[in-house]
């Protein structure tokens, strides 16, 4: 089983667009990373959640990793973008859909997934 | 925690700050709106500003005093 850490820069490095997020789109635990969701949509985004609740070594080597205290995370192409707050100014502003053009194409997926990441109980 | 209490952080983090305003959201201590305009956020990708301000903050993120942050920073160029 790969660590921890080499499944979350997986999800980073290898997703168009990944969210690291409490819960799923399905049942959205936390009004940020709704708001999050919700500017992503907004854009046309396609979105690849992760959540992080399940355990908290989810989030804890997520930020050793990204360097960002908070939680919503959003990444294109493996770069961070931010959280809810500059996720919806890029996407109230215009930035993150041209963005997401230049990175993805216009004509991109915009579908949902999810993936669960498998955590060592041991 | 008290909004004066971040307040302070945020004073002592940027002292040259010409907009600094702390809303506790939801009345609980734990769900804050953080307006914070400094020059020395100009030339910065709002990505570093955030990084900045949630620098400033790291205690009480980490220890979960602060539930919800909402950050709107803005230079003053």
């Amino acid at each position: 089983m790969k660590t921890l850490s080499e499944q979350i820069s997986a999800v980073i490095e290898g997703e168009p667009v990944a969210v690291f997020m409490k819960g799923t789109p399905e049942m959205v635990m936390c009004g940020n990373s709704m708001r999050a969701l919700q500017a992503l949509h907004a854009a046309g985004a396609p979105i690849t959640t992760v959540d992080i609740l399940p355990d908290p070594r989810i989030r804890q080597e997520l930020s050793e990793i990204s360097g960002w205290p908070t939680i919503p995370q959003v990444f294109v192409k493996g770069e961070l973008i931010g959280g809810a707050d500059i996720t919806e100014e890029l996407s109230a502003s215009g930035e993150l859909q041209r963005k997401l053009d230049d990175e993805l194409g216009a004509d991109r997926s915009q579908d949902v997934k999810v993936v669960a990441l498998e955590v060592d109980t041991a | 925690m008290k909004a004066e209490a971040i307040r302070a952080l945020l004073e002592d983090a940027f002292p040259d700050a010409v907009e600094l305003s702390v809303e506790d959201r939801t009345g609980t201590g734990d769900h804050f709106q953080v307006t914070l305009a400094s020059p020395a956020f100009d030339g910065l990708a709002l990505l570093d500003q955030h990084r900045r301000g949630n620098a400033a903050l790291a205690e009480p993120l980490r220890d979960g005093s602060i539930h919800e942050l909402r950050i709107k920073t803005k230079g003053t160029a």
